[in-house]
């Protein structure tokens, strides 16, 4: 049986109905051809708060000499804000070296207050047999202009995760999360108790001495332990940061425990921790960065190691054919060619440089395996944590950074 | 420089599905998206263990592989393969009938099943469902035959006379008609909120389709978030020969005379003989992307009439907990927290952040255990900001602390009205706002779901228009996405995309290309 169903009269009804389009032409046929405004108010904040990169001008260099360090002021360079940032997140400095093209993850050690100023500052400690920071170290001039992203990065305190009280473990240049931290809490933008076990090798070594004593001062939700491995010192801890310093420190009850440090520092502690017993998600490690010895890894497939690759990149139109180390990640390869390839974390986490697997074997790292499920089942990679097993094509993204 | 038939710029939900239908239809196809994933909204994101899909809570229209809805089809038809979860409720909602008493009901998917649910709720409501029921399939059939090739209008009032009368009221009009029970009407408006118009202003024949389909093909989603649907569209369409070009933006459009024949981006111009199809808001393209004297008078005045009156804006908080669903004693796969039953007092009040108390949980681990690692579930809540202000002007600091204080809310609406308590199982968290959609997808103001389907700017009605050429727009370049004529929601962007790819590949035709 046909359905019958009416709101009113028949004829009101497809009067009603027909009018769904007559209104709609008498509502556009009213309206002013007045030239349409693009922008929306939320578009342009967010913009300003996640832009494709920032450009800065290095106002100040400060140099830590026992510590092998310098800490570079950067004031973005038309005198605006800086994109403001939660207190742990880095940036990604971009760098032209000697024809290469590369991306440097850092951690912001400023407060995320002087972001208002338009100042962002970054630490680099040098690297022996390094390639970015020796060359930063060595080449920053106070007027430089350099490129840096927006704020990345999560290893920042997150209330309703994370326990009140934060016990930061970190090693050499691995404070500077840590410092921006302590100004944050100071400056009251952060609320929790940070207490830094902060290893490095001799009293002279100590990076950040006397700012961390001074916000130590200031806020007395902060305390700096400093722990030396090299050198026996009144007023000091001595040895390496373990499981035993750890609860001396710890408060009775739940604590985080934020981790910021060398790959060989993280790889002590993780064993240290373990010992506690402390439930995963209160355990917060910052980025690795990838292994510079692949080979020595326990899954790795030995038959690749020290061969040499050829790969083909392709980005949008254009293809370049360039070789590739196996101990190197892909990204390494592209970078030294010169050939601009999106990257921040260059640890496999972030999957800012995803890109396309066309044909060839690429290694992850399980410690740095970031990628999505499909992406792995369908041959993506992430270069920047991606080791050459073969000649390899691969498509590349646009990178806004550049 | 390289030519193809056609290009897509942006490869969201109705960008992918218009690559597939041009690169099923044996065209050579360009597809450019500006970040390194496919998908827009359809996407995933990594955090910790965790994977998450920042969008998707279900998809409409998929229905069983023996008995596809439209959605399914779509994919059928391009041979997408994806792996379907099947959400076998409907809904739990929570909340207060009209009349002040405590609601907490779940619906079940299947018509039967539905009405029967309902009956047992609101005794004697049963005609009533089963007249709602045959209006919806009544519209549905007759929303097909107004889509296919030949069109008799005798046939429309002869056949679809019930579509035709209720079509030009709105939801709350025609549930009145219906004369269902008070309480029937609350429970169904529940739905209102997926398509961000409350019920007196929301045309009943896009909410009839939509709730239609839900109930009657029961509600998706992919095994391995919406990531999976969208990679696995793009895989399809490199087999198909076309080609993509991630991290690649449009920044301009290029015409030769008043024809659209190429578009600038980061990585160079590309042109397409035929035509570009762009899933991006029209009042970027034609505010900012075209050359101001070749803007149409009439998408001034459409800009001009639309009042700047965008959807529903999200604000998602996304937990990854180290607990199991079971653990935790979560039953539900989604479960609405309105404020009562009132759509038009509730939407009025997600203007405001500090009335905005509505929420929708969900957790996938309820049907896909494998969601996340073992021991492990991962849920989210939704709420949804209708046209406000409040965030022109937030300052960064205390944008996150209205995250968390937000955040704060959804995890207390759930102790509160259910007893579960996911606050010591937080293992990782993320929180998506207006700021977060706007960036990544460039929607205006963060709005996912474009302009608001209501009154004279309703689905219906911009579907006449189309059909009756009214809407003319320039030659060459075709927006599609939420803005068009299906409106929002990832069921509705596929079948945009592939409505307007056929569109633009007919009006080629024409013009003997
Ligand atoms: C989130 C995060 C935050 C950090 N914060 C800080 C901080 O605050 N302070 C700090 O000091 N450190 C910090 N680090 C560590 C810092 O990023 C590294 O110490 C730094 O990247 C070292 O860079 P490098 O180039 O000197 O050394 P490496 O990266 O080890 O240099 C060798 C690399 O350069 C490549 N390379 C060599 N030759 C070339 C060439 N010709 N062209 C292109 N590539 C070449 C090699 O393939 C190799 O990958 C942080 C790291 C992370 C992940
Ligand atoms: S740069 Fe972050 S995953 Fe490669």
């Amino acid at each position: 049986m046909a359905m019958k169903f009416g709101v009113k009269s028949t004829a009101a009804d497809i009067k009603k109905f027909t009018s769904l389009i007559t209104n709609r032409e008498a509502a556009i046929r009213k309206a002013k051809a007045n030239d349409i405004n693009p922008s929306f108010r939320i578009n342009e904040l967010a913009r300003k708060y996640h832009p494709d990169y920032q450009k800065m001008i290095i106002s100040e260099i400060i140099s830590h000499e026992g510590a092998d360090a310098k800490t570079f002021v950067f004031k973005k360079a038309d005198g605006s804000e800086a994109a403001f940032f939660r207190a742990g997140q880095y940036v990604s400095v971009l760098l032209k070296i000697d024809g290469s093209l590369v991306t440097r993850p850092y951690s912001i050690c400023s407060s995320p207050l002087e972001a208002k100023q338009g100042i962002v500052k970054i630490t680099v400690r040098n690297v022996k047999d390094g390639f970015a920071a020796p060359y930063m170290l060595e080449n920053f001039k106070i007027g430089d202009e350099i490129k840096i992203s927006g704020p990345e990065g999560t290893f920042y305190y997150e209330e309703l995760r994370d326990a009140e009280n934060v016990i930061a473990i970190a090693g050499g240049s691995g404070i500077t999360p840590f410092l921006s931290m302590a100004y944050a809490i100071r400056d009251g933008l952060e609320d929790f108790n940070l207490t830094i076990l902060f290893g490095s090798r001799t009293e002279e070594n100590i990076l950040f001495r006397n700012e961390l004593e001074a916000v130590a001062k200031e806020c007395d939700k902060i305390k700096v332990v400093n722990v030396l491995s090299d050198e026996k010192k009144k007023g000091y801890e001595n040895g390496f940061i373990n499981a035993k310093l750890i609860k001396k420190y710890a408060p009775e009850g739940k604590y985080s425990i934020f981790m910021c440090g060398p790959e060989a520092m993280y790889r002590f502690a993780e064993k240290e921790i373990e010992k506690l017993g402390i439930e995963k998600k209160f355990i917060r490690r910052e980025l690795l960065g990838v292994t510079k010895k692949v080979a020595s890894l326990e899954d790795y497939p030995k038959e690749a190691a020290g061969k040499v690759f050829d790969v083909k990149v392709i980005i949008g139109e254009n293809e370049y054919n360039i070789k590739a180390n196996a101990d190197e990640p892909v990204l390494a390869a592209i970078e030294k060619a010169g050939i601009p390839a999106p990257s921040r974390c260059r640890s496999g986490e972030c999957g800012w440089c995803r890109s396309k697997l066309v044909s060839g074997n690429a290694y992850t790292p399980k410690e740095n395996e970031g990628r999505r499920f499909t992406d792995i089942e369908f041959g993506y990679i992430h270069p920047c944590a991606a080791f050459p097993l073969s000649d390899m094509v691969i498509e590349v993204p646009g990178s806004y950074m550049k | 420089m390289k030519k193809y038939d056609y290009i897509v710029v942006g490869s969201g939900c109705a960008g992918l599905s218009a690559a597939l239908e041009l690169a099923v239809s044996k065209k050579k196809v360009l597809l450019i998206e500006q970040h390194n994933i496919p998908g827009g909204c359809a996407t995933g994101f990594v955090r910790g263990r965790f994977e998450f899909d920042p969008s998707l809570h279900e998809l409409c229209g998929v229905g069983s592989a023996e008995n596809p809805g439209g959605t399914r089809e779509i994919f059928n038809r391009y041979g997408v393969d994806v792996d379907w979860i099947e959400a076998t409720d409907c809904f739990r909602v929570i909340s207060k009938y009209s009349d002040g008493t405590a609601m907490d009901v779940t619906m079940p998917s299947g018509k039967d099943a539905f009405v029967d649910k309902m009956e047992y709720y609101v005794p004697g409501s049963k005609d009533a469902m089963l007249r709602f029921f045959d209006l919806m399939q009544n519209i549905d059939d007759g929303l097909a035959y107004l889509s296919s090739d030949n069109i008799n209008p005798a046939n429309i009032f002869k056949e679809y006379m019930p579509m035709v009368r209720s079509g030009g009221y709105n939801t709350t009009d025609v549930l009145n008609a219906l004369c269902l029970p008070e309480k029937a009407k609350d429970i169904l408006s529940v739905y209102w909120s997926y398509l961000g118009v409350d019920m007196d202003n929301l045309s009943f024949l896009h909410y009839a389709s939509m709730v239609n389909s839900y109930v009657k093909f029961s509600a998706y989603f992919p095994k391995h978030t919406s990531h999976e649907i969208s990679v696995k569209m793009a895989e399809r369409l490199r087999e198909l020969g076309g080609e993509i070009m991630m991290g690649c933006r449009a920044e301009e459009f290029l015409f030769s005379g008043d024809r659209c024949y190429a578009v600038r981006t980061n990585l160079g111009t590309f042109v397409a003989e035929n035509a570009i199809l762009a899933n991006i808001n029209p009042d970027i393209i034609f505010g900012r992307m075209i050359p101001p004297e070749l803007v149409p008078a009439r998408e001034k005045k459409l800009c001009d009439a639309r009042k700047r009156k965008l959807g529903a804006r999200m604000f998602t908080a996304y937990f990854g907990l180290n607990k199991t669903a079971e653990e935790l004693g979560i039953k539900d796969y989604s479960i609405f927290f309105p404020q009562g039953s009132d759509s038009v007092a509730e939407y009025n009040s997600l203007k405001r952040i500090s009335t905005n108390n509505y929420s929708i949980f969900l957790c996938y681990n309820v049907h896909n255990p494998d969601f996340s690692p073992e021991g492990t579930s991962v849920c989210s809540f939704t709420t949804m900001f209708t046209s406000s202000t409040d965030f022109d002007n937030l300052r960064q600091e205390d944008y996150y602390k209205l995250k968390t204080a937000m955040a704060k809310k959804f995890i207390n609406t759930l102790k509160e009205k259910t007893g579960i308590d996911i606050s010591d199982a937080i293992e990782e968290i993320t929180i998506a706002s207006p700021y977060t959609f706007a960036r990544y997808l460039n929607a205006p103001e963060g709005a996912v779901y474009g302009y608001e389907t209501r009154e004279w700017d309703g689905i219906i009605a911009r579907t006449i228009e189309m059909t009756m050429g009214l809407d003319y727009k320039v030659k060459g370049l075709y927006p599609i996405g939420t803005n068009g004529v299906r409106g929002d929601g990832y069921s509705s962007a596929y079948a945009d995309g592939q409505i307007i790819a056929q569109k633009a590949m007919a009006d080629s035709e024409k013009e003997g290309k």
